[in-house]
């Protein structure tokens, strides 16, 4: 997995590619973790190019967002897409997280 | 041999999941799977080795996965995860909420949930000291 991190106005976007597994998860949610360290409140994580997320990885979405939301911000996901998405529709995460069809519109927030 | 069974038999640790990975992608590309069903089917090995580590070897009790899989006709997989830990059924699980909002999610709790979700006849059994897990796995309509 790779993450790369980009900032559009006050908004950081963390691009996640490859896998999300049992063993990346973790380095996913340091990446978060070191931006709310420096008091980011909202991320917004493109996912365009995740081929991969497994329940570990769900757990990873969760906790920072709960984290992020007692901050008063939030996580917002964008472009989704192959088994991610249909991991998020399963789960009906795609009903807890704002989602996006784009990065621009997810920096908006609309 | 078209439906021979193919096994592998790992140390039961997380460093042991990309080999079994690699190993029912070779199952895969024999059954001809679309792509989007072999994530599906990585997917469930990964859900049901992790719940293999935590619930039948914890506090770092070490103990053998085994791994078979066989390719009944193009466009299918069966497979097997056996394991000789704690006795273990995780289609005990109970159900998760999925109505409840973020701040009441709990963190963690939906591997089973996605198995029984990707999984077709999903079945377990315990047999002469195994935890033995067995599922299929179809693009055919």
């Amino acid at each position: 997995m790779t993450i790369d991190r980009s900032q559009i106005g006050d908004k950081v976007v963390l691009h996640v590619a490859g896998r999300m597994d049992a063993e990346s998860a973790a380095y996913f949610e340091a990446q978060c973790e070191s931006c709310i360290a420096e008091g980011i409140t909202s991320l917004v994580i493109d996912l365009a190019d995740l081929s991969y997320v497994s329940s570990m990885g769900l757990r990873s979405f969760v906790a920072i967002a709960q984290k992020l939301k007692s901050k008063g911000g939030e996580l917002r996901i964008c472009r989704l897409t192959g088994l991610a998405r249909q991991v998020f529709e399963i789960t009906r995460l795609n009903q807890v997280f704002p989602l996006y069809d784009s990065v621009e519109s997810a920096v908006i927030g609309s | 041999m078209p439906g021979t069974p193919q096994s592998l038999t790992l140390t039961a640790k997380p460093e042991s999941l990309g080999p079994v990975t690699e190993f029912i992608r070779k199952g895969a590309r024999e059954a001809n799977l679309p792509e989007l069903h072999v994530r599906q089917l990585e997917l469930l090995i990964e859900e049901i080795l992790v719940n293999i580590w935590r619930y039948a070897y914890p506090a770092g009790a070490s103990g053998t996965v085994m791994v078979t899989y066989s390719v009944p006709r193009p466009g299918e997989m069966d497979l097997e995860v056996g394991d000789h830990g704690m006795e273990f059924d995780p289609l005990t699980a109970a159900p998760p909420d999925l109505t409840l909002d973020l701040s009441r999610r709990p963190v963690g709790g939906l591997g089973v949930h996605l198995l029984r979700s990707f999984a077709r006849s999903l079945n377990y059994r315990r047999q002469q000291g195994w935890n033995r897990l067995s599922f299929g796995i179809s693009a055919n309509p």
